[in-house]
């Protein structure tokens, strides 16, 4: 099924559509936000959920790996690949009590 | 807030404690100085932050992702009730956490800047990201001006868009709760892309 319940898409469109919503993004990115692909998505997921449909299937999953991809960005760190040894012991002042 | 989930700060590890008193904080005071007691019992630090671990979208986001990466919180082990500045948000001293810091906080956001008199509209947000961020590693660190606004544009392009565990920047708590069910959802979410 979709990637999401096509309610978040909705719930999505009409954040982004709101003067607050509009408000914060020129302000963050210095220009109005861009909507409109929430609302096909909205209705994309619709249809397949409802149609069972291939080419919305295919829309949607096309506009979700877009913004996979947008949401991208040069790592500055090396990331762990586990948590440090020490996370859940005692601090070293608690161990000398 | 610890550091930003899944990366290694090059700062005080998780968990170490930045070099001030042990006793503030620890539960309830026994005695209440003459300054504690003119504050009604909820505004206590232990009690803000039961409130905020349990009622803050952002917060219980940031604690799911933390878990999620094997760092379960613990309250009180990771979290210590401290007299700060009111200059600093957060003990960081590195300058990719400083700009998460204000970037996903809502320190920067519109409101708090006016509150502050600075006003600007247009791409205001992120010239209050990188001022904050110089301000907070000045608070930590002694070195000039000079060089905590290079620290930060070095990294700025790659640290103000790493929005994680969000994926959008959480203006208030409507965004920080889509942040958060979006991340509950993120299983049948990558599975179905």
């Amino acid at each position: 099924g979709p990637p999401r319940p096509c309610e978040a898409y909705r719930a999505e469109w009409e954040l982004c559509r709101s003067t607050w919503h509009f408000l914060h993004h020129y302000y963050v990115y210095g220009q109005r936000p861009a909507c409109q692909q929430w609302l096909r998505d909205l209705l994309n997921c619709r249809d397949w959920e409802q149609r069972r449909s291939a080419e919305a299937q295919r829309s949607l999953c096309e506009s979700e790996q877009a913004r996979v991809q947008a949401r991208k960005h040069t790592l500055v760190w090396t990331l762990r690949q586990s948590p440090p040894a020490d996370w859940h012991l005692p601090l070293p002042q608690e161990k000398d009590e | 807030m610890a550091g930003a989930p899944g990366g290694r700060a090059p700062g005080p590890a998780a968990g170490e404690p930045l070099p001030q008193r042990r006793d503030s904080g620890q539960g309830f005071p026994e005695q209440q100085s003459f300054l504690s007691s003119l504050f009604p019992r909820n505004r206590s630090c232990p009690l803000m932050l039961l409130k905020t671990l349990e009622t803050n979208p952002y917060v219980k986001l940031l604690l799911d992702a933390m878990k999620h990466s094997g760092c379960a919180i613990n309250k009180e082990r990771h979290f210590s009730c401290e007299d700060c500045d009111g200059n600093v948000s957060g003990g960081f001293d590195s300058s990719t956490s400083q700009i998460r810091a204000a970037n996903l906080s809502g320190d920067c956001s519109l409101i708090s800047e006016i509150f502050r008199l600075r006003f600007g509209l247009k791409k205001h947000h992120q010239t209050c990201v990188r001022d904050r961020a110089v301000l907070s590693i000045l608070a930590v660190r002694n070195i000039s001006t000079e060089l905590a606004q290079q620290a930060v544009d070095e990294v700025f392009e790659s640290c103000f868009n790493d929005h994680e565990p969000f994926g959008r920047i959480p203006h208030d708590k409507t965004y920080a709760r889509y942040a958060r069910r979006d991340f509950q959802n993120r299983d049948r979410y990558y599975s179905n892309i």
